[in-house]
């Protein structure tokens, strides 16, 4: 092989994996890195979208937004909604995932709560904020159930009280997303070799020590990076909230995602969207790095 | 240190299969027992029973003199080393091998005193703090070993721990596992389906078929004496060549060829003369036929014979033979690997033989050597 050709194999053999790559490359660009791009430039404009020739705002917005005590407000029930979501998502398909892998449970009956815990995950946001608005209402089954159980006296608006809509929005959304982590823990549960738990018995573990030096030790990087996927996707969470509270009462269940719809599509301020939005993919992409650092280390 | 005793023991599972069948074993304390046997001859189940890790339908399982059978894992007072050790991923080499002493509330300090010692006899003490993902197999297995040690047990049960091994290590690991066991003189059941394990570890093998015991003796007498074609065929690697013949006067016919049998062939086993005129089987390991052209095969009788391949290993040819015989099966699965589809015998020869594949030869036949059994039983006669 004479030397240019030698040197055009290796430019096609360099060359080939992009080719190969570029439709996705493309459709990614054209509409996640596009919309991103153009989103943090309104965010430092001023009248962006709306004025032909938005002028320069530096940081005025950012500073708008982290001036207003609804930002802050949003921002902590963000956080309440999610880190709760994450922790008892986490240990509810934790409890299912053990109870469905033990041999103690009779295998019809195994069968059946298989399809019932799955249940929740096979509805839709918008038919999971529907339910539980009628389950919730003042009127609702579960004001009756609680009331003839003697637990509350009188009728509670959990979704229209400040003092319980939070609570109750985070509840609908646990009993919603639960099922990801107990499918996943379960598969996780079932690919640990028998001979563990074996070698534990003959050592004398009790069942809570085989759960905490065996068990749990050993679904740690499922548990990990479930969690973490949980946390980014828990922060974005808007049909359920905007649909079941709308953000109110008196912005008592107002997140960040509803907090920037509203700045964009109810105030017409899309800069102050913009900024608000900005703020929300960067709380994202943190833990997103850290999901990443995680799957790399392993 | 204890005896176990095992009288009796059934294994019979929710379809009706018999795991295990009537069996009666006694080993000694401090005695290293092996329990060998054909895959799905129950030999692991019957070491899980004792355990604790499987149910007894019925029969008598004692420890130390102590009824065990209703008993949990834990206060069997054994330890257990699995085939695939079962060591703790996410622990280190020192927490695994304290792992019992940690659940039992037993202190640090005690803790790591023990676990010293431990890595001392084992030579583990420079791995400590690693985990078994980054140890070679024969380090994990010593780890599992040092888990079991810690515990300071009655006995020792191993199940298959150097099947995971390559052959080199295996030979490595089979001669520290037996020092080891010398040294700690802790009654040991180790189970296995390798009878080269079993005839070079073992005090006494115990050999299983079908989930029934077939006999419990010492390598030399198992090899030797073995009771039925079975244990004949099982025991001895390449596996004892088993014919079926007539027994006409003192001759034993068989195809195109007649063997004369010596009077101490009748003396030795006077049931023999029984079976004149009828149907015989007889066995010969493949060390007792040899090369008739050299020096070591020129006093014995000979029969004519093809041979089929040989396999040179240096210090001894297996050649494997065709003889005008017809081969009886000792219902050992994995002794037909032993021979190809033309051949129906296999001979271990002087390194020095000339034989090739394709030649007719005369194979001399040490009928002094001959172990005889019952056509329809199996049983040694």
């Amino acid at each position: 092989m004479t030397r240019q050709k030698r040197s055009h194999h290796r430019l096609k053999r360099a060359v080939a994996p992009y080719l190969y790559l570029s439709p996705s490359l493309l459709i990614i660009g054209l509409l996640m890195l596009l919309p991103m791009v153009t989103v943090i430039g309104y965010s430092f404009q001023n009248s962006a979208v709306l004025r032909r020739d938005p002028s320069f705002a530096g940081l005025k917005h950012y500073q708008a937004i982290f001036a207003d005590p609804v930002f802050w407000a949003s921002l902590w029930h963000t956080l309440y909604f999610t880190c709760m979501s994450v922790v008892f998502h986490m240990t509810i398909g934790m409890v299912f995932a053990l109870m469905l892998n033990s041999d103690r449970i009779n295998p019809t009956l195994r069968n059946i709560l298989r399809v019932l815990y799955i249940l929740p995950w096979l509805f839709t946001a918008v038919i999971i904020a529907v339910i539980w608005r009628l389950l919730l209402e003042p009127n609702g089954v579960v004001n009756s159930v609680l009331m003839q159980m003697g637990i509350i006296g009188s009728k509670v608006e959990w979704f229209s009280s400040p003092a319980t809509a939070l609570h109750a929005v985070t509840f609908a959304n646990i009993w919603a997303g639960y099922p990801l982590f107990m499918v996943s823990l379960l598969a996780g549960l079932q690919g640990i070799p028998r001979d563990f738990y074996e070698a534990a018995d003959i050592d004398g573990a009790k069942a809570y020590q085989k759960l905490i030096f065996i068990t749990i030790p050993q679904l740690m990087p499922i548990i990990i990076s479930i969690s973490l996927l949980d946390f980014i996707w828990t922060m974005q969470v808007f049909p359920l909230i905007w649909i079941t509270t709308g953000g109110g009462p008196i912005y008592s269940t107002e997140v960040l995602s509803t907090y920037t719809y509203k700045l964009a599509f109810s105030s017409y301020n899309l800069s102050q969207a913009s900024a608000s939005a900005v703020v929300i993919l960067l709380i994202s992409l943190g833990l997103t790095l850290l999901y990443i650092r995680y799957q790399k280390a392993r | 240190m204890a005896e176990v005793i095992l009288e009796n023991i059934c294994k019979i599972y929710g379809n009706n299969f018999r795991a295990i069948d009537q069996l009666n074993l006694s080993v000694e304390d401090g005695e290293f027992l092996i329990l060998v046997g054909p895959s799905g001859c129950g030999k692991s189940t019957a070491l899980r029973m004792i355990a604790g890790l499987e149910d007894i339908t019925s029969g008598s399982l004692r420890i130390g003199g102590v009824d065990v059978v209703d008993m949990p894992p834990k206060d069997r007072d054994i330890a257990m080393v699995f085939q695939s050790y079962a060591l703790y991923p996410h622990m280190t080499v020192s927490e695994n091998i304290a792992f019992s002493m940690r659940l039992a509330g037993k202190p640090k300090a005690e803790r790591k005193k023990r676990v010293d010692e431990i890595a001392k006899t084992l030579q583990l003490t420079s791995l400590l703090d690693s985990k078994p993902a980054n140890l070679s197999g024969g380090q994990r297995q010593r780890v599992a070993m040092g888990r079991a040690m810690v515990r300071e047990p009655a006995a020792f049960l191993m199940d298959e721990p150097l099947s995971n091994l390559d052959a080199k290590l295996r030979v490595q690991m089979r001669a520290e596992i037996t020092s080891l066991q010398k040294q700690l003189g802790v009654t040991t059941i180790y189970v296995t389906h390798d009878q080269i394990e079993a005839m070079t570890m073992g005090d006494r093998v115990a050999v299983l078929k079908g989930g029934v015991l077939q006999q419990v003796d010492t390598p030399k007498r198992l090899y030797e004496s073995p009771v039925n074609a079975f244990v004949a065929g099982f025991i001895g690697s390449p596996s004892m060549n088993l014919f079926e013949a007539t027994l006409m006067g003192d001759e034993l016919m068989s195809g195109s060829f007649a063997i004369r049998l010596q009077d101490a062939a009748f003396v030795r086993r006077p049931g023999l003369r029984s079976y004149a005129g009828r149907k015989i089987v007889f066995g010969i390991r493949p060390e007792d036929l040899y090369d008739s052209s050299l020096e070591s095969g020129r006093k014995y009788q000979t029969i004519p014979a093809k041979v089929t391949s040989i396999e040179e290993l240096g210090s001894e040819h297996i050649v494997h033979l065709n003889i005008d015989a017809v081969r009886v099966d000792s219902g050992d699965p994995d002794a037909v690997d032993d021979f190809g589809l033309a051949s129906n015998a296999v001979a271990r020869f002087e390194p020095v033989s000339a034989v090739h594949s394709g030649s007719e030869i005369r194979l001399a036949v040490d009928d002094a050597k001959f172990h005889f059994f019952d056509p329809e039983t199996h049983l040694a006669i």
